[in-house]
């Protein structure tokens, strides 16, 4: 694993400046020092990802696309996790190198780190779920890149155009199941619905009894029946408590800063992906307005929030700019399908050219970027266990094992 | 399945004019088919009139025109279309109508010659159609085009269908139900294919073979695939594949009662149930590797058989879904909160997982698919290893803590001893992993042996050595409990005795020790047995020692003799009391002992009762200072170490 190796010399670095450091002039202000640092990453790092000209995509003067990393965009979603990887190396930095392992256990890390700890498993189940969300809009993908495939042909004909709208169908369906079976607890039995025909066409098939039984049943075993990304989030989330401001907080606000960033990372993938029971996503959670740190995250949070109540009020399917763009070109060309009649106006054909270019662009990225986000999430899962088993360590050592032989 | 017969349904490919010569380019033979049966046809096409044509010239003429179509240089100027094109076209239309009217679900009955011939014309076409492609769109060609790609539309969409119903249904109605009726290794029936048969696995009970599709139905699973992808439709035909292998392996794992669990739920569960999980995930990741990963394979090579890139990549896609999935409960496992008795089933599951890599390796999939697989295995082993060798390496830690403060009672072997050195040898029957996961882990702490003649040659071997050293030394501590020094050697000989035979016991530990140390440990144990001798026999020939007052200028001086006598059997009676409740288990050892007793003291006491016996006055003195005779003393020597406090009582 390459984010291993990278990872432990980045470490070892900070380790030996620290110890450097630590001899030379005593620990404490060298501690203050790097939590400022540590702040300041934080802040650099969101304010990169807020600045981002979060622009909306137009498909219909698509031919200036947008911005390749806009917001809640699968490489805007690949930085993020960047950000996140970035912040957590540094945070392990602060909280593990070189500390007396005895802090652990004195207040206030005996309270947060096992709230830490159980936070990381969430993250991890959450990491899962994404995973299995991309997958699903790769698939996606791929029906769309049949319609790209008929409809770059030239000329279209009857037939090229039927096989763009069955495969636009099957894709719009499956998103717009996917969405809504998510929210109504049937989501264990969801996702991998691909109709039998394609949209509505399904009841034309000869076997519509089993069209439902058989595609539907499909992926169930990839997760937990009871499992809720939304609850996960909410539980995260839930008892996120800032230090007091006055308070000697010591290592109590990095934890915080840590798990804040974690919960918002988790949050936005959630929002962005297909994911099981999403429906009632919290729009927002308490994040310190007065921190500098925060106000990127903060910005970051109301704009997500805002774009996951247009879905829920639109019913659209997916947050993620990709899918929006690719549901929203889908839409106009089924609709372009259901009314072709060969041959295809020439007035027309400007602005089918137009909209399966734009198709085209969603499944290029899509292509480029959604094996790359599903690595880096997996990397993000390697790295919050390996944490998880390096603080895991700390406490071992704290607690220097008092459990007696089992004779 | 079958519904019911129905012979004649490719009526209107065979024609009236069934004595036709085929066309040497027709890859089919001219069919007797029966009489068209009416009630066979669809209103909507004038069949009449579609019967008139020959299938095989038709077929010819196609052929033909699409070769001139290709060969026209200049794609400005294209050739008037023949009516034959039409024609062609409504047959196919006719044809894939009366197939879409069936009601079974399986539409291809049997693969027949008509079928065949179906699949034929849907090439034809889709060749035709591509030609005509090349051709620009305002050009006269572009209504033919139009017209054609519209029947391959609506040939593929059946084929499609069709193809999903031969994956879903041959498929399910083995599987869905309890009474799984695997069909005998469906790939070597395959006809001239004889690859990969699938290997045997131990312990999966009735579910040991890939449960495959019939020949038949892979036969004709092979053609659609071959006609879709060569129409350009393979993105559809590896959507609808890949899904329903997906389903139908997730129907496997759920056969084999596997249950998603998640991260989180993992942790919060108890060891025993968690165990049984694993056990289950042991048995299911075996299955996969034995079975069902090799028969997804060449599931999808016999399918896609003209396509192997597409085969690899179809078989990459599903397997990499399932493993990552399993994966995740291994790491989830790796997880929990360590003790010592989770070490074996994460050894096992170690030991499991990398018996999955050659599965995905001789699989010889896309590389980037393998790199990723492989990574992910070993980031996983990675996991499961450290966690296995941290409780491993926790025994140390638990030595250390061992301190008792009551002697086990007559020096019998402690129960930490023998906890640590079953555990060890369970331990060790898994030495091969264990070696592999220190040397991974190895740590850079210096907690190395250090002794120099010792040098071992693995990172395990030293942490085995530490864990004897720490052994001892807490036997070493607990041997201070007893005050009396016999005893306390009787307690090391015991533990000593029982480590050593533990460790010539099993070749692992005693290969990891070396028979360097076994030779030193004999050693100390040895010495042990001699300080015991010394001690408990010193007792007994002090009193047959001639020093002492026993001569006073050369005569015998009878007070001492009587003394001596009399110490003698008080001496040897406390001894013999005591040491009957002493516990030596270890039936060797005990006669060693008693050996080594028997052969100090008798010689030494038959030699002074000889030389001093008849310095007693008469036979009443010596009934009452000489207690025992040599025999005597020998039966009693007999019935030490029995660890019966009541044997004293029951021999008088």
């Amino acid at each position: 694993m390459p984010a291993t190796d990278n990872q432990g010399s980045f470490l070892n670095r900070i380790s030996i400046r620290r110890n450097q450091v630590v001899s030379m002039d005593g620990g404490h202000e060298q501690e203050l020092e790097d939590l400022d640092l540590f702040q300041k990453h934080v802040a650099d790092r969101f304010s990169d990802l807020f600045s981002q000209p979060p622009q909306q995509p137009s498909p219909d003067s698509s031919a200036e696309s947008p911005a390749p990393d806009a917001l809640l965009s699968i490489s805007w979603l690949r930085k993020l996790l960047d950000a996140f990887l970035c912040c957590e190396a540094e945070f392990k930095a602060v909280l593990v190198m070189g500390r007396d392992p005895t802090q652990f256990s004195k207040p206030p890390l005996d309270r947060l780190i096992p709230d830490l700890l159980d936070r990381s498993v969430k993250a991890l189940d959450i990491c899962n779920a994404i995973t299995h969300g991309v997958e699903l809009v790769r698939n996606w993908q791929k029906l769309a890149q049949i319609a790209v495939f008929a409809l770059q042909q030239q000329p279209i004909g009857e037939g090229q155009v039927r096989r763009a709208k069955k495969a636009l169908n099957t894709m719009l369906t499956s998103m717009t199941l996917d969405d809504k079976e998510s929210g109504h607890g049937k989501s264990t039995e969801r996702t991998w619905s691909f109709g039998r025909r394609g949209g509505g066409a399904a009841s034309a098939s000869v076997n519509k009894d089993r069209t439902a039984g058989g595609h539907f049943r499909a992926f169930s075993l990839s997760f937990a029946k009871s499992w809720s990304a939304k609850q996960q989030i909410q539980a995260m989330s839930s008892n996120l408590v800032a230090p007091r401001v006055g308070e000697p907080t010591g290592l109590a606000l990095p934890v915080y800063i840590m798990s804040t960033v974690l919960v918002f990372v988790m949050w936005a993938l959630v929002a962005a992906v297909p994911c099981q029971e999403r429906t009632g996503l919290a729009t927002h959670f308490p994040v310190p307005r007065q921190s500098g740190w925060a106000q990127a995250v903060l910005g970051l949070q109301e704009k997500i929030g805002e774009e996951w109540k247009k879905k829920e009020k639109k019913g659209i399917a997916g947050v993620l700019d990709e899918m929006q763009r690719m549901e929203k070109a889908g839409l106009w060309l089924v609709e372009f399908a259901e009314a072709f009649q060969f041959p295809m106006e020439s007035s027309k054909a400007d602005e089918v050219a137009a909209q399966v270019a734009e198709l085209a662009d969603v499944c290029r990225r899509m292509e480029e970027g959604l094996v790359p986000l599903q690595l880096q999430v997996r990397e993000v899962f390697h790295r919050i266990v390996r944490s998880r088993a390096e603080v895991l360590d700390v406490l071992d050592q704290v607690g220097k094992l008092t459990s007696p032989v089992p004779y | 399945m079958e519904k019911k017969n129905r012979p004649n349904k490719f009526g209107s490919f065979t024609s009236r004019t069934s004595e036709t010569t085929s066309s040497p380019r027709s890859p089919y033979s001219p069919l007797k088919v029966n009489q068209r049966s009416e009630s066979d046809t669809l209103p909507t096409l004038e069949e009449d009139e579609l019967h008139d044509h020959d299938i095989g010239q038709v077929s010819e003429d196609i052929d033909r025109f699409t070769d001139a179509l290709s060969a026209v240089d200049d794609k400005s100027d294209p050739p008037e279309v023949p009516d034959i094109v039409e024609t062609f076209s409504r047959i196919l239309d006719s044809k894939i109508a009366k197939y879409n009217s069936g009601e079974s679900t399986t539409r291809f009955f049997k693969m027949t010659e008509e079928d065949l011939l179906f699949i034929e014309a849907v090439r034809r076409i889709s060749k035709l159609t591509n030609a005509f492609g090349e051709f620009p769109s305002s050009s006269t060609t572009t209504s033919s085009h139009n017209r054609t790609s519209m029947v391959l539309q609506r040939a593929m969409t059946f084929m499609e269908d069709e193809f999903r119903a031969l994956l879903e249904d041959s498929w399910s109605s083995d599987s869905s139900s309890t009474n799984l009726k695997p069909y005998s290794s469906f790939n070597n029936k395959q006809e001239g294919s004889d690859r990969c048969a699938i290997p045997e696995i131990e312990s999966t009970g009735d579910h040991d073979e890939f449960p495959a599709y019939p020949p038949e139905v892979l036969t004709k699973m092979n053609r659609i695939a071959a006609a879709m992808v060569s129409a350009g439709y393979e993105t559809e035909c590896c959507q609808v594949y890949t899904i329903a292998r997906r389903n139908a392996f997730q129907e496997q794992l759920k056969r084999l009662e596997y249950e998603k669990l998640n991260i989180e739920d993992v942790q919060r569960m108890q060891w025993e149930p968690l165990e049984g999980e694993v056990a289950r995930w042991i048995r299911l990741v075996k299955y996969c590797s034995a079975v069902l990963f090799p028969g997804e394979r060449s599931l999808a090579e016999s399918v896609f058989s003209d396509s192997p890139s597409l085969s690899k990549s179809i078989f990459s896609n599903i397997a990499r879904a399932v493993a990552i999935q399993l994966l995740d409960f291994a790491e989830a496992v790796a997880m929990t909160k360590r003790s010592a008795e989770k070490l074996f089933k994460f050894l096992d599951m170690h030991e499991t997982l990398r018996d999955l890599i050659p599965a995905i390796s001789e699989s010889h999939c896309s590389e980037e698919w393998e790199k990723e697989m492989a990574s992910e295995i070993s980031a996983t082993l990675d996991r499961i290893g450290a966690a296995a060798m941290n409780i491993f390496c926790d025994l140390e830690n638990s030595i250390r803590n061992d301190v008792a403060k009551t002697p086990v009672p007559g020096g019998a072997i402690h129960p930490l001893t023998r906890y640590v050195m079953n555990y060890l040898k369970y331990a060790c029957e898994y030495k091969d992993t264990l070696e592999q996961i220190f040397q991974q882990n190895s740590k850079s702490e210096g907690e190395e042996n250090l002794q120099s003649d010792q040098a071992t040659s693995s990172p395990f071997s030293a942490q085995l050595l530490v864990v004897m050293d720490l052994l001892d030394e807490n036997l070493e501590a607990k041997s201070k409990l007893y005050k009396d020094i016999s005893l306390r050697n009787i307690f090391l000989m015991n533990n000593g005795r029982y480590i050593l035979q533990k460790v010539k016991g099993s070749p692992e530990i005693h290969k990891g020790m070396g028979d360097n140390w076994c030779r030193r440990r004999s050693t100390v144990v040895r010495q042990y047995h001699k300080n015991y001798q010394r001690e408990t026999c010193g007792r007994l020939l002090q009193c047959l020692s001639l020093e002492g007052g026993l001569l006073v200028n050369g005569k015998v001086c009878k007070q001492v003799v009587k003394e001596r006598f009399k110490n003698f059997g008080v001496t040897f009676d406390e001894i013999h009391k005591a040491q009957s409740t002493w516990v030596v288990s270890d039936e060797q050892l005990v006669s060693e002992l008693r050996v080594s007793i028997t052969g100090l003291v008798i010689p030494a006491y038959r030699s002074f009762l000889g030389r001093f016996k008849q310095h007693l006055d008469n036979g009443r003195q010596a009934e009452k200072y000489i207690k025992y005779q040599p025999e005597d003393i020998e039966t009693l020597i007999e019935g030490l170490f029995e660890g019966n406090p009541l044997s004293m009582g029951r021999r008088r």
